[in-house]
């Protein structure tokens, strides 16, 4: 068959953001590729600059809905650090309960959206039947399933009652037995494995020279996770391992979400039980004093990073996000060739596309 | 021989106990909208107001994300505090903002409606010569 | 019964419609029970068709307009056609000796035409499924015949009345040659395209494969065909299979027949529930290395056992 070129996207069932592939085959094989985004650019860094510092905190919520806490949760860090101000202890820890929930979560996303691209709609609905358990915790705890809206410059908005840590308690042992099943699946299940492994494949050295982060760096063996390399409570004082493998295949990057999901439910259960007592939060004034500040933080799909720049006045001067998608899309370049378009729904959904993330 | 057959079912149809159990358990889904839906303790909802309170300050409208407030202000016996439940977010940034307690949320979602005038809502309506009262 | 009876309504056009609604039914209750759902209700597949009826029928420039009006037409032409010689319950529409060979052949138009369908198409994705879907067809369709065969060299005939009553006097031809049985039920899911071997029409890869463009009543017929295909290869499948047994004398028929078609039904769901979708090449790789040898073995077999 002559030389086409197929396009996926800018709508295309693979795809739950738009963005445009127009991949070039040659009948089954695809040759080469090429990439257009900016889709879902809404602009929001500029939008940023016009709306005050507490403003922001919702607006950059609405960056991702899939990682929505974490963004919020980095942009605080870095006012709170222009401010110079001190979160309680108390708070760091909700702060990153919901952080892991919020990973949990996320990871069993993309598990279900992996599955229904290769055709195993049974685990698509499992897993997201097991992500209601953490989307019910969540919304128990902030009011809203997806924009949880419970940071505050200083600390967070609202706090856990002894009764909801029984429940989260409860409910974070069904979800252990849950991702561990789903994690079993993974690992034996023989039709999963024939789509995923060997397909889509990343060296280390390729890792390295796209500046790929989170679980995908992880799966080819990049050793690198800011919970512990840049420890900061209360990841300083718990205990966690950081999940690599070094296939780089996408059946690498599943097992590496997966063992991530159950050590992000063990942490969840370190933090409820060894969270200590104490104030929510801290007034923050209105006006930041000038300077610059740099956060980074772990999301679920690898480093995120906010630069923000204040003139003393109560709106920041520039917000900037770098998030982990970026480098993931960028490492399309060298997954999307010498494939067959079988594999082309498989890699798009190894790389955990969050394209409203990458286009801001 | 059993041992083996087991490994023969788990290598061919691993999902197979999975799906058993499903077809037993009581299905995941709800029955909306025949059945009613299940809102938790502390759902940010639709924004309301106890008006009495209310000192027309105007730091709930500086700092709503959404641009969902607006204080209309002729001088300080009289002012009107209009809601746009379609800009609002749901934050509940207001309710905190406000040092007088005069906003809270309540668990109602905001319906569509082709009536726009149900859009802009007055939450509080003060003028001198009428006496703070519930609108 | 007069023919126009057994053409028009049963075992002919009008059961056969109301079985495809409820098998298609049945199916979809069953994944989504499976999957933890709650599923359709009982008239959604009828909703469906009549909704699909009622919508706006588009064919874009570039397409062949006669061929896409022309090829759904074929299609559920030759389903009904096949209908007249499958006997449901004993009751048949007509039979001769070589009916079984004439329902194969017309049981394989409709993959031509869904491949023409393909081909006539201006849209990139109809070409790439309608590729697939041949491919597929070269992987699936050998072992199928050659396990469809068995039970006709083993019943010493060509007529599926022939093989039913044979089966009546020995056995179930799916206990006398069970590899035959699970290599026909493999070849069915690859003819009717039910996941895991829904590569012509894999949804994340090319949208809809050869049916992408069709809409309103074209993809109604299309839809129908597909649905009425699954109904009659099913019972293809419990006459050659699963004919009449001594054991179920004194019972009726119908119902037997119905259970047993049932139970097809529910093995094909639980097959698309547990398995992810094949690559083409891997189903080429699975269809030529290990089902046509398997077959061909089985072949071997019956025909040893005949003489």
């Amino acid at each position: 068959m002559a030389r086409t070129i197929v396009p996926i996207g800018p709508q295309h069932p693979l795809l739950k953001e738009p963005i445009a592939f127009q991949i070039v085959v040659e009948g089954e094989q695809v040759t080469d590729s090429t990439m257009r985004m900016g889709y879902v650019h809404r602009g929001i860094e500029r939008l940023c600059q016009e709306r005050t510092y507490i403003q922001n905190l919702y607006l950059l919520e609405r960056v991702c809905g899939i990682c929505s806490h974490v963004h919020a949760v980095t942009y605080c860090r870095g006012v709170e650090s222009l401010l110079g101000l001190e979160v309680p202890l108390r708070a760091t820890y909700l702060r990153a309960l919901l952080c892991e929930l919020e990973r949990i979560h996320s990871h069993l996303l993309w598990l279900g959206m992996l599955a229904r691209n290769i055709g195993l709609d049974t685990i698509f609905m499992y897993a997201w039947r097991d992500r209601e358990i953490v989307l019910d915790i969540m919304e128990a705890l902030s009011g809203g399933r997806v924009s949880h809206a419970i940071n505050t410059i200083g600390g967070v908005r609202q706090d856990i009652t002894p009764m909801q840590r029984e429940v989260i308690w409860g409910q974070l042992d069904k979800l252990d037995q849950q991702v561990s099943r789903l994690l079993r699946v993974v690992e034996h299940e023989r039709s999963l494995q024939a789509r995923t492994r060997g397909v889509g494949h990343l060296s280390l050295e390729q890792v390295r020279r796209y500046c790929v982060v989170g679980p995908i760096a992880r799966a080819s063996g990049l050793d690198v996770d800011l919970r512990r390399d840049e420890p900061r409570p209360p990841y300083d004082r718990l205990n966690f391992d950081v999940v690599t493998h070094t296939a780089g295949d996408v059946w690498a990057r599943t097992l590496v979400r997966m063992q991530e999901t159950l050590v992000s439910v063990q942490l969840c259960r370190e933090i409820l039980r060894t969270m200590p007592d104490g104030p929510i939060a801290v007034s923050a004034r209105r006006r930041v004093p000038p300077g610059e500040a740099i956060s980074r933080s772990e999301a679920p799909r690898g480093e995120l990073f906010y630069y923000i720049r204040s003139d003393g006045s109560d709106r920041p001067a520039r917000v900037k996000i770098r998030t982990p998608t970026l480098p993931s899309l960028l490492s399309l370049q060298i997954q999307l060739k010498a494939i067959t378009i079988a594999d082309i729904s498989v890699i798009l959904s190894g790389v955990d596309l969050c394209i409203a993330c990458a286009d801001r | 021989m059993r041992a083996a057959l087991v490994q023969g079912v788990k290598a061919l149809a691993y999902l197979l106990p999975d799906l058993l159990r499903a077809l037993v358990q009581r299905p995941e889904t709800g029955q909306f909208p025949f059945a009613p839906p299940q809102i938790p303790e502390g759902y940010r909802g639709r924004v309301q107001a106890h008006p009495e309170r209310c000192r027309g300050c105007g730091l709930c409208v500086r700092d709503c994300p959404a641009f969902a407030l607006e204080l209309h202000r002729e001088n300080r016996d009289t002012f009107r505090l209009v809601y746009y439940p379609a800009r609002c977010a749901f934050c509940g940034q207001c309710e905190i903002s406000c040092p007088f307690g005069v906003l809270y949320q309540t668990h109602t979602f905001v319906r569509g409606t082709e009536d726009l005038d149900r859009l802009t809502v007055r939450l509080v309506d003060r003028s001198a010569s009428t006496t703070p009262e519930e609108s | 019964m007069s023919t126009w009876f057994r053409i028009l309504i049963f075992p002919g056009f009008a059961f056969l419609f109301i079985a495809a609604l409820a098998f298609e039914w049945i199916d979809r209750r069953m994944i989504a029970r499976f999957q933890g759902r709650i599923g359709p209700p009982w008239y959604q597949p009828l909703a469906d068709l009549i909704k699909l009826l009622a919508k706006e029928d588009i064919v874009p420039e570039g397409t062949n307009k006669f061929a896409a009006a022309a090829l759904p037409i074929l299609s559920l032409t030759a389903v009904l056609t096949a209908s007249l010689y499958v006997p449901v319950g004993g009751i048949k529409g007509a039979s001769f000796e070589g009916d079984l060979i004439i329902v194969l052949f017309l049981l394989s138009l409709p993959a031509l035409a869904y491949f023409l369908a393909g081909w006539v198409s201006s849209s990139i994705y109809s070409l790439l499924g309608g590729h697939r879907s041949l491919l597929q067809y070269f992987s699936y369709e050998v072992p199928f015949l050659m396990a469809v065969a068995c039970p006709a060299i083993l019943s010493d005939s060509w007529s599926i009345t022939r093989i039913v009553s044979f089966q009546a006097q020995t056995a179930w031809h799916a206990l006398m040659q069970p590899l035959a049985f699970v290599l026909a039920l493999v070849g069915l899911i690859g003819k009717l395209k039910r996941d895991p071997l829904d590569i012509p029409k894999a949804k994340s890869e090319v949208v809809a494969g050869p049916l992408t463009d069709y809409s309103g009543r074209k993809l109604a017929l299309w839809h129908l065909t597909m649905t009425m295909q699954t109904v009659l290869g099913i019972f293809l499948l419990v006459n050659l299979f699963f004919g009449e047994s001594r054991f179920f004398n004194p019972m009726p028929a119908l119902p037997i027949f119905g259970l047993k078609a049932a139970a097809i039904l529910v093995a094909l769901s639980t097959a698309s529930a547990l398995y992810a979708r094949l690559r083409i090449d891997q189903l080429m790789d699975l269809g030529w290395r290990i089902l046509a040898p398997l077959a061909l073995l089985q072949m071997l077999v019956t025909l040893w056992i005949a003489n």
